[in-house]
């Protein structure tokens, strides 16, 4: 895996006031976020407060309403997309491929906005490609078509893809959804490994303990607004996981790893009046 | 926290495949510095080109050449020959392969020969290679954009607005309006209102297939209630442009065809390597640096072009746009989307049909619009019931 130069400053992907919309209804409401280079950053809370939103609008799929994202400094929306594509990669959520498709050339796809109509491929995509194949385990699997690869595997390989994008920042929506803890650990250790090796990446998870475990910076969003903000051990508390969820819980410490574990008791008995709006807290399952 | 990764679980291996190189201006490979500890062996060294591609490069230059759609691209152009010929040599008047050949390429030979195959037959094969190919083109592009295979010119009503307006003009006019022009006119049309309709280009492109089919039911049943209304022999002058044939083509139209294919064949090519992207999600292909937008319009212009100019010369053709891209998805496998192999496929068929449509019940010659719905028909259903169920395109 070619790390990703860290002589040149960091790029940093910030927000300035933003608020994204679907349709009229604003679902995230002017944020300002910083992403920490170099950092796992897990943007978590609970369903239908925006963090898919938030991670489009962050990954130019859905232009603010109002307010903006930049990059270094830079409004995202004034950036060609290929330009972007060759700071920001992307996986959406539950991404399908054409059939037949094997591993390598999904990978190759991540090749996309580095190469031309006549810089088709170069030695650099070559070795983009293969490195990519290495930091997800999956040379032995190259010349498998994805139909036939597991589920882990498959979202591996997807990561695999916009690892060979070869980008500083890295956004994941929900990469570890519909796995089992199994291929969650590969996924998640694979996300760790690009961390290690310089890159930005962010993701948005379900799972609270999870997020404690591998990110180094959480985003906690409820409603559309920043409910808090750090790391994991420091912000983790059942109060927040209270105005998150509506649930008490305790917090433990992960005997192996000191992160903390979210260990939910009981659904809470009334919705934490600092927790915005009623319809910000919906029922736990 | 930093733990190494697992090793992947339980899958059999498979040693991967030698890589086809094909580098004139050899560029060494280079070993990759394994980033984790090896298992059992060294990295293997980058190949220059991936697994059955063929990369032509100079200097800072290079580009990838799948050897699986050159191979057959090959094959169909040969096909496309062949059939060429023998349209060219059978018919009424009978002209030896060789000499027909000879005829057409060289412009030598007997005088008979040369009338038959410069003046009567040579016209017919062009307009039935172009009509053939930009069908083909349309059905690709198309299909590729809605991630629909059966969203084609003829189901989302281009080929239905075009008859209805060429009908029309045949039927209302005694003067010969040139119905190559009103058939054009109304495949724009078409396009237009199934456009405005549906609102764009669209997500996926589902709802345009949808309106489609229905603007192409209602330019149908128009086209039913002229002919209902009309006189018998401005019906019978209209039915060529209800079925689609090459015996009434305008050479006008073809020369047009011709200038839209020169122009849309090459802008295919160039949009073909982002509409290999817009196979995926439209999340993933603007993650990819792929202006989405803009590319469906630019798709779906260059489709409905095609196929609107192709409709001006031989009427609704139907299945070409169907069965063309499908045949060549088939032969090219699941690389680049193939837009120069379903022009040839489309070439080929159409050639094939009017072949068929001429020979098989010569001397009485069926439209070859006919031949392609009675070949078509059976071949859809078989398409139907053979291909697995696949996940979204």
């Amino acid at each position: 895996m070619k790390p990703v130069n860290t002589m040149t400053e960091a790029r940093r992907l910030e927000t300035a006031s933003l608020t994204l919309a679907h349709g009229h209804t604003p679902v995230v409401r002017e944020l300002d976020v910083e992403l920490p280079p170099h950092r796992v950053t897990a943007i978590v809370g609970p369903n239908g407060c925006g963090k898919s939103t938030l991670l489009s609008g962050l990954a130019r799929l859905l232009a603010p309403r109002e307010g903006a994202v930049l990059l270094n400094g830079r409004e995202l929306a004034s950036i060609s997309t290929r330009e972007v594509a060759r700071t920001v990669g992307l996986l959406p959520q539950s991404a399908t491929a054409p059939d037949g498709l094997t591993v390598r050339d999904l990978v190759r796809y991540g090749r996309q906005p580095h190469q031309g109509l006549l810089r088709q491929w170069s030695k650099a995509d070559a070795e983009a490609v293969e490195a990519a194949l290495d930091a997800a385990d999956l040379r032995e699997l190259a010349d498998r078509r994805l139909e036939t690869l597991s589920g882990g595997q498959r979202q591996r390989a997807w990561i695999a893809m916009a690892v060979a994008q070869d980008t500083e920042i890295l956004m994941l929506d929900e990469p570890t959804s519909a796995l089992d803890i199994g291929h969650q650990l590969e996924v998640l250790e694979m996300v760790r490994g690009l961390a290690a090796r310089g890159r930005t990446v962010v993701l948005v998870l379900h799972d609270l303990t999870t997020a404690c475990r591998y990110a180094d910076h959480m985003l906690a969003l409820s409603d559309g607004r920043i409910v808090a903000q750090g790391a994991p051990a420091e912000i983790m508390t059942p109060d927040l996981v209270r105005a998150l969820y509506g649930v008490e819980s305790t917090i433990l410490t992960d005997p192996v790893h000191g992160t903390p574990v979210v260990c939910p008791t009981a659904l809470a008995v009334a919705p934490e009046p600092a927790s915005v709006t009623s319809e910000a807290v919906p029922a736990a399952t | 926290m930093k733990t190494p990764p697992k090793t992947s679980p339980k899958t059999p291996t498979e040693t991967p495949t030698e890589t086809l190189t094909g580098m004139p201006m050899g560029t060494p490979s280079v070993d990759v510095p394994a980033p984790r500890p090896p298992r059992e062996s060294v990295a293997p060294p980058v190949p220059a080109a991936p697994p059955g591609t063929f990369r032509l490069a100079t200097g800072g230059l290079s580009v990838l050449v799948p050897l699986r759609p050159l191979l057959a691209g090959a094959v169909l152009a040969l096909l496309l020959v062949a059939v060429g010929t023998v349209c060219l040599a059978v018919g009424d008047i009978a002209v030896a392969p060789l000499d027909a050949l000879r005829a057409a390429v060289l412009g030598s030979g007997s005088p008979r020969d040369l009338l038959v195959v410069e003046e009567l037959r040579m016209p017919r094969i062009e307009a039935g290679i172009t009509v053939g190919a930009a069908l083909g083109v349309a059905g690709c592009l198309m299909q590729t954009l809605s991630g629909n295979r059966l969203a084609t010119p003829d189901t989302v009503g281009l080929n239905n607005g075009a008859t209805a307006f060429a009908v029309a003009g045949i039927v209302s006019s005694s003067t010969s309006l040139l119905p190559s022009a009103t058939a054009l006119t109304g495949a724009a049309t078409a396009a237009v209102l199934t456009l405005a309709l549906s609102g764009g280009a669209g997500q996926r492109g589902y709802r345009f297939l949808v309106v489609g089919l229905g603007v192409g039911a209602v330019f149908g049943a128009v086209t039913n209630l002229i002919l209902s209304r009309a006189r018998i022999d401005a019906a019978n002058a209209a039915f060529a442009w209800t079925v689609g044939t090459l015996n009434s083509r305008s050479q006008t139209a073809v020369t047009v065809l011709e200038v839209g294919l020169l122009v849309c064949l090459p802008l295919a090519v160039v949009l073909g390597r982002r509409l290999n992207v817009l196979r995926f999600s439209d999340a993933v292909a603007t993650g990819l640096g792929v202006r989405v937008r803009p590319l469906r319009v630019a798709v779906l212009l260059t489709s409905v072009v095609c196929a609107g100019l192709a409709v001006a010369v031989a009427g609704p053709l139907g299945m070409i746009a169907l069965a063309a891209p499908e045949a060549a998805r088939r032969l090219t496998g699941p690389g680049p989307v193939p837009v120069l192999t379903s022009a040839l496929a489309g070439a080929v068929f159409t050639l094939l049909a009017d072949l068929i449509g001429r020979t098989v019940m010569a001397p009485l010659e069926i439209p070859v619009g006919l031949v392609t719905a009675v070949v078509g028909g059976p071949y859809l259903l078989w398409l139907l019931l053979t291909t697995r169920t696949r996940r979204t395109p």
